[in-house]
């Protein structure tokens, strides 16, 4: 069973200049205890689908239609108390910058103590409990490190503790949103080695969000490829990074400069910008920088299945079955 | 920052991490010896004035500074440093109900006005600017107008006029800590309303206020003394540092000693209460505390 599945939903925001669409009909699933990685640039509606699962939107959003379906009941119908009782126990998330995330007035252990304020235990155990989870995602000297602030830890070990305080619950989900991009590169490693071993261990599912394509290659089990809000191509890791079905997958694993073997002056990029998501586009969405671009491509494809488990919202894959 | 910070065990509490690094700052030592030395002198204001406050001695008035009057004597004989003394009695019974009324109703206001809904948030701003444009004197004349002058009277007025001040701060740090993301983290793992508020807002609004209330505190005996001297404060004899300087002033032409008996505390205030409040900035933050040296 999924624990976590998105059916056709719909995000916009109101802005002056109208409403802006930021995801449009997107569907994925995250099967118990897999990691789903996320993949899309800048503005191609990552974030507003994090909030949207965990239900702490911008106030000028709005869902338009959908499901997000969290253990067979959808997330979107329950009550601002429900969703609250979920948050932090079955639903937990890591963010992007460690050293933001953090409360900088108030010591770690204070900080692990009080998101336990649902557990009726005594505050020596909470302790002990917070100890345990830091010492779990590799920080030495827990017991005396609870008596520190936020500022007295590196990034790194800053975004440790997130992922400490992220898991305590042992939740069914967790949701890492580019939980290693502001870190550097060997760390990023042993934050990603650290996280599977938890993941494997509790057993969640993970929704993984990140722009770099080796961290998802790496961690992930599937990858859902996002582009302007919608989701262009989906499959396991292999299948996507080794035969991508969408231009704008093949494009993305160009760019990436850990696929570029040749020398090379400038790093190569997609020519053109993600359209107006307020004013879209008729047909594909990715056609302006596609270089596949054909006459099919001014109506909308669907995600058709390219293989087995692998889909992608291309024409060229219908075009193919038909020829 | 390294993984290998130094492990310090924090054995101290939190008031005494303060307090240690406050006397480690030349600047909060001295601020806490001048504040201890006012707010002690007048506590103990009856065991240390040399004489009555408000007993005429008649042969003895208009004298400079001597062995036997240290600050001189008024017109009608009354000992000038005693009358300063219990002064302090007056300055700090003004000052400390009104600055933690303002802070109360500060916080309480701002808060809500930072954290709730932008109709609440303009009503309460709305509330804020309408004090703040009342003038402090005018605002006072009217009320004394309405119930008479008196200590509490001044403190009303003090307090009132205060609000906005706390208010507002309280507020725009309430609008930037709201949008940080550890708030955001922290309703992720399932925080309530009041838990945000109280846990994650209050501690981060604290040291700021903390900074803003000890700056304020000379503001407000001043504020004191001016409505005193205005008449609209303290009645005589009651000895008031306000009333000091309103006396001083009349008979400026026969002595300066009254004015400056009356101003010195005054300006000691000031001095005292600032230095305190730039040293606490410093250390109320764990992250600045023991960098000290500017």
């Amino acid at each position: 069973m999924a624990v976590l599945d998105i059916r056709d939903l719909s995000v916009s925001y109101s802005t002056p200049r109208g409403s802006l669409r930021a995801l449009r009909n997107v569907s994925m699933t995250v099967p118990e205890g897999k990691i789903v990685g996320i993949v899309g640039e800048s503005g191609c509606g990552k974030s507003t689908l994090i909030s949207s699962i965990i239900r702490l939107m911008a106030p000028n959003a709005q869902v338009g239609s959908g499901e997000v379906r969290f253990k067979g009941t959808d997330l979107l119908a329950r009550s601002e108390a429900e969703m609250r009782a979920l948050r932090g126990t079955e639903i937990s998330m890591v963010f992007q910058d460690p050293m933001q995330t953090h409360n900088p007035v108030l010591t770690v252990g204070q900080q692990m103590v009080d998101i336990q304020y649902r557990d009726k235990k005594p505050k020596a155990e909470k302790l002990k409990r917070a100890a345990e989870m830091l010492a779990l995602v590799g920080i030495p000297d827990p017991e005396a490190r609870l008596n520190q602030y936020p500022f007295e830890f590196s990034g790194g070990m800053r975004q440790r503790i997130a992922i400490a305080m992220a898991l305590m619950a042992r939740p069914a989900l967790l949701i890492a949103d580019e939980p290693t991009t502001a870190l550097d590169a060997t760390l990023e490693v042993q934050i990603i080695k650290r996280l599977k071993e938890l993941q494997d261990e509790i057993g969640c599912g993970v929704l993984f969000i990140s722009h770099h394509l080796g961290v998802i290659a790496e961690l992930c089990d599937e990858v859902v490829v996002m582009y302007a809000g919608e989701v262009v191509e989906s499959g396991t890791v292999r299948d996507v990074f080794h035969n991508p079905a969408h231009p704008y997958t093949a494009a993305l694993l160009d760019c990436d400069p850990g696929h570029i073997k040749v020398k090379t002056r400038v790093l190569p990029t997609i020519p053109g910008n993600i359209p107006d998501l307020v004013n879209l586009p008729k047909g594909c969405i990715f056609a302006d920088r596609c270089d596949k671009r054909h006459k099919a491509c001014d109506t909308r494809p669907a995600l058709w299945t390219a293989r087995a488990g692998h889909r992608a919202a291309c024409h060229l894959i219908a075009e193919k079955e038909t020829a | 920052m390294t993984d290998t910070a130094i492990v310090l065990p924090r054995a101290r509490s939190e008031l005494g991490e303060i307090l240690y690094h406050l006397v480690r700052d030349p600047l909060g030592l001295a601020g806490l010896i001048i504040v201890v030395a006012i707010v002690g002198s007048a506590l103990l204001a009856p065991w240390i004035a040399p004489y009555d406050p408000v007993a005429m001695n008649i042969p003895d008035r208009l004298q400079g500074p001597n062995a036997a009057h240290l600050l001189g004597t008024d017109q009608i004989g009354r000992d000038t440093f005693s009358r300063v003394i219990w002064g302090g009695r007056v300055a700090l019974k003004v000052a400390l109900p009104t600055i933690a009324g303002a802070i109360v109703f500060g916080l309480l206001l701002g808060m809500i006005a930072g954290y709730g809904p932008k109709w609440l948030d303009s009503l309460i701003v709305l509330l804020f600017d309408t004090l703040r444009s009342f003038p402090t004197v005018m605002f006072a004349l009217a009320v004394v107008a309405l119930v008479g002058p008196s200590l509490n009277t001044v403190i009303f007025v003090i307090m009132v006029t205060s609000i906005p001040t706390y208010g507002r701060v309280v507020r725009t740090l309430t609008q930037s800590i709201k949008q940080s993301e550890f708030i955001t983290a922290e309703l992720s793992l399932g925080a309530t309303v009041p838990r945000i508020m109280g846990i994650h807002i209050l501690p981060n609004v604290l040291g700021p206020l903390a900074v803003l209330a000890a700056m304020d505190i000379p503001t407000v005996v001043g504020l004191e003394a001016g409505l005193s001297f205005l008449g609209m404060g303290v009645k005589p004899p009651t000895p008031s540092w306000g009333v000091l300087l309103s006396d001083g002033y009349a008979l400026i032409r026969n002595t300066p000693w009254l004015i400056i008996a009356g101003g010195i505390p005054l300006i000691l205030t000031t001095l005292g209460f600032t230095f305190l409040g730039e040293a606490l900035r410093d250390v109320v933050d764990p992250k600045l505390r023991g960098k000290g040296g500017k």
